[in-house]
């Protein structure tokens, strides 16, 4: 018989949160070691916000009216934001069309190949061994094959999540309960009218999870491209500042990608959440 | 659940043994080796259209595999302490060992505490639930300057992936647990501590195991991604050096068989967990 | 019937109340005071969300009583032990143990030699007729078996009160007069001597009342509404439901169950007709 509080955990989460802020805060104060001359290990949020912000307008490559500082122009906020958007739009846009290509086709393929309970079996092999080959550490083959411009980074994601929804989906399929394929069969339905009628509808709910875990993935597979080679991006943004030792860029930009990976999961959970809300709590997933 | 007549037939070894063979059965199925070959001979195709710098053959990659894994000594021209891909494999496995041991210790206590005790939730949620969505990858660069180049950085961010994984894990499994079982415990006698051992542990232990073949078949990738920004042997460095000396056979070498120690790894972990939960009907 | 006067157990003004999601306070059980004396079979009856369940917790000790004290062979309890088994309504058999671990769990809690307690829990898996399913896994058992395992589990441990909460309500007809006659032939043991078990059994099964029971405590909107002795024999069967005195009690029962109209309504309502 244990008794909740949700508003008093609420308010201890918070708490807890605003601790970490403030502690971050003190660490700075009392702990003022630096990695270069200048950097401090530990960056305070009043310098972060201010020195921190304003040096990424190095990231600048210049245009629409706001020169950029390697062109020997003053540092200003406006190109600091400019960087963080172009960078962040770069990020984004190779995620979401890594997301889609990877999407239709590990979904395409997975209805494709679980057609019968033989292919079913002669993929099983292949796949499960594909699936347990460390993704990350493929960048370098998919970056020999396709560059380290955008089209590679796309490919690569694309491929972490068509391996994942390939998966994702010839599970669901085997899970699908036989009676509702029996069913429709003694119904009378025709294969292809069983795939889109019972077969469809039938793993939405439990491709909700495969959703979800292929963000999670794909936001961490358009990092590791980044990290390795690529020419813009947050990834890029990051290892180029570490390899100046700037811990406060590193930051800056860090709490920046956990705020989009945050708030993407926290919106596509609601919205595919509220698209599953006629299927039963169990099957959700 | 496999309810039976209350009249139950007294033998079930015959039956266990049936069962054990037809596993066997399975696990030999003609039809998904044939997959496995079909596979090999759709890159053997590809092979065809595409030049060797691009995509070697299988047998190239083969040969390379069975070359370099004890004996590399190009690799040892790039800077890399281990002249083989058997040294690296044994160092990157190492790593991921301590790392999948020391993480998942962590994870599944302060899971398992929080599931318990409403106030430890409240103030660990809001962490876990941020690492939980957050590629764990992004530590990486922060962990390369604290703690330099070379192990602790790796094992590190693995350590940290598992913890984060396994927390998540057993929160929800604790959360799962039928109430009756403890209800139950206590009225035969059973004190805090036997709860813990006898229904706490127990119950949770396939959800647990679950999640732990998971964070393993992940920690591989962030293990040689650690090592591929930052280290001077593993294999994350071996395929670094080859890549930047346009190896693809290499490369693909490599990847084979750290794949295949991965599957090697879920595979013995797989073990384990039939084992460890045998009484559970979901594990059949 | 050899009765003795020593009381097993005493509530006192028990009463117990939840604070709904709506932020109001419900009683789920008000004012009970009762004195049950050592080796009676009591049984609980009344409809669904009556009380009677949180009373049976209140005396397992999974649940405070939000007033009043309860006292069970002398002692005022403070949380479950081991001289009160519980039967749960939902199976409560650890699936991760095997049957014969499960049967011997309370006496290893008590740190009863691994020897000695395996010797009893095989002596009381015969005796519930599971004898040959000792290492089988819960998962490989029916229902009915697994309410035979939870029963041999109480036993086992020695408790001197035994709760079951409609632990055969889900149970097939003949499955459940087989697990009554194993419960009565259990609680019989102790005929021959003087430490006949006491058990509060709660029912819904006006018939399974009348089979098991010494006394019939009939729980209402959180109080007891009626407390009738059957005095019937021993061994019941069929017939023993058609004797007269039976016959009333169990009008009595359904009465209180609200599926009898009362003398007099039903005779207005006819004379209307």
């Amino acid at each position: 018989m244990k008794v909740r509080h949700p508003t008093r955990d609420r308010w201890i989460s918070l708490a807890v949160l605003a601790a970490l802020a403030l502690g971050w805060q003190v660490l700075s104060l009392v702990y003022t070691a630096e990695a270069q001359p200048g950097e401090p290990m530990v960056a305070g949020w009043q310098v972060l916000f201010t020195r921190t912000l304003l040096s990424l307008s190095d990231y600048w490559p210049g245009g629409l009216g706001v020169p950029a500082v390697a062109d020997g122009a003053e540092r200003s906020y406006l190109a600091a934001l400019l960087a963080i958007l172009l960078h962040s739009a770069d990020t984004i846009l190779r995620l979401a069309a890594g997301l889609m290509l990877g999407g239709v086709a590990g979904l395409v393929l997975g209805l494709a190949l679980s057609w019968s309970r033989w292919t079913r079996r002669l993929v099983d092999w292949p796949l499960q061994f594909i699936r347990t080959l460390p993704l990350l550490a493929m960048v370098p083959l998919f970056q020999l094959w396709f560059g380290t411009d955008a089209l590679g980074e796309v490919v690569f994601v694309a491929y972490g999540i068509g391996v994942i929804v390939f998966a994702g989906t010839v599970n669901a399929v085997r899970n699908i309960p036989q009676i509702y394929l029996d069913n429709a069969r003694a119904l009378g339905a025709s294969r292809l009218f069983l795939t889109r009628t019972v077969v469809l509808p039938a793993i939405v709910p439990a491709m909700r999870s495969t959703v979800l875990l292929s963000l999670g993935a794909g936001w961490g597979a358009v990092l590791g491209a980044e990290y390795l080679g690529a020419q813009s991006g947050l990834g890029y943004m990051i290892v180029y500042a570490q390899q100046f030792a700037f811990l406060d860029r590193m930051f800056l930009v860090a709490l920046l990608f956990v705020f989009y990976t945050s708030v993407s999961t926290v919106v596509l959970a609601r919205l595919t959440g509220r698209m599953l809300a006629w299927a039963p709590e169990g099957q959700r997933a | 659940m496999t309810p039976v007549a209350d009249s139950l037939r007294p033998g079930r070894a015959p039956d266990r043994l049936g069962s054990r063979t037809r596993a066997l059965a399975r696990a030999v199925d003609p039809l998904r080796l044939a997959g496995v070959a079909i596979g090999v001979a759709v890159w053997q195709g590809l092979t065809m259209l595409l030049p060797p710098i691009i995509l070697p053959t299988p047998a190239g990659v083969a040969g390379r595999l069975r070359d370099d894994f004890w004996s590399a000594p190009a690799l040892s021209y790039y800077g890399l302490t281990e002249p083989n891909l058997y040294g690296n494999l044994l160092y990157t496995a190492q790593n991921v060992l301590v790392a999948v041991l020391a993480g998942a210790s962590i994870g599944i206590a302060s899971g398992l505490l929080s599931a318990r005790f409403p106030l430890v939730q409240a103030g660990l949620d809001p962490v876990v639930m941020t690492a939980g969505t957050v590629p764990i990858l992004i530590a990486a660069p922060f962990l390369l300057i604290w703690f330099g180049v070379g192990r602790t950085s790796a094992v590190c961010l693995v350590v940290f992936y598992v913890a984060v994984t396994l927390h998540i894990f057993a929160a929800r499994a604790a959360r799962n647990v039928d109430p009756i079982f403890e209800q139950s415990a206590r009225t035969l006698g059973a004190g805090s501590r036997r709860v813990l051992r006898d229904v706490l542990l127990p119950a949770t232990v396939p959800e647990i195991l679950g999640g732990l073949r998971i964070a393993l078949a992940g920690a591989w990738g962030l293990e040689a991604v650690a090592e591929l920004l930052g280290s001077q042997s593993g294999m994350g460095k071996v395929i670094e050096v080859l890549a930047g000396a346009t190896d693809p056979q290499g490369i693909m070498a490599a990847l084979l068989s750290l794949g295949s120690t991965a599957v090697l790894a879920d595979l013995l972990a797989a073990l384990a967990v039939a084992r460890l939960t045998r009484w559970s009907a979901a594990a059949r | 019937m050899v009765v003795t006067d020593s009381r097993m157990i005493e509530l006192v003004n028990i009463g117990r109340s939840f604070r709904r999601a709506d932020g109001r306070t419900v009683a789920a059980v008000s004012d009970v005071s009762l004195t049950i004396p050592e080796g009676e079979f009591v049984c609980l009856i009344g409809t669904s969300g009556c009380g009677k369940s949180t009373l049976l917790a209140m005396i397992a000790g999974l649940l405070a009583p939000s007033q009043g004290s309860i006292v069970v062979d002398g002692r005022e309890i403070d949380g479950p032990g081991p001289e009160r088994g519980m039967v749960f309504q939902r199976d409560s058999v650890f699936p991760w143990m095997r049957v014969v671990d499960n049967v011997e769990y309370g006496l290893r809690c008590r740190g009863v030699a691994a020897p000695e307690r395996r010797a009893v829990a095989l002596r009381y898996l015969d005796r519930v007729g599971l004898g040959h399913v000792e290492r089988a896994w819960p998962r490989e058992l029916s229902g009915g078996m697994l309410k035979r395992v939870a029963i041999a589990t109480v036993f086992a441990n020695g408790a001197k009160v035994l709760m079951l909460d409609e632990p055969f309500g889900a149970l097939d007809y003949v499955t459940r007069h087989q697990l009554q006659r194993v419960l009565l032939d259990l609680w019989d043991d102790g005929r021959a001597g003087t430490t006949r078990r006491t058990v509060l059994f709660v029912t819904h099964d006006v018939d399974e009342a009348l089979l098991l029971a010494d006394r019939i405590l009939v729980v209402g909107a959180g109080r007891i509404v009626d407390d009738i002795r059957v005095e019937a024999p021993r061994p019941r069967d069929t017939d023993t439901l058609l004797r007269s005195d039976a016959v009333a009690i169990k009008h009595r029962l359904l009465g209180h169950l609200g599926l009898e109209r009362p003398l007099a309504q039903g005779r207005a309502a006819g004379a209307a007709a």
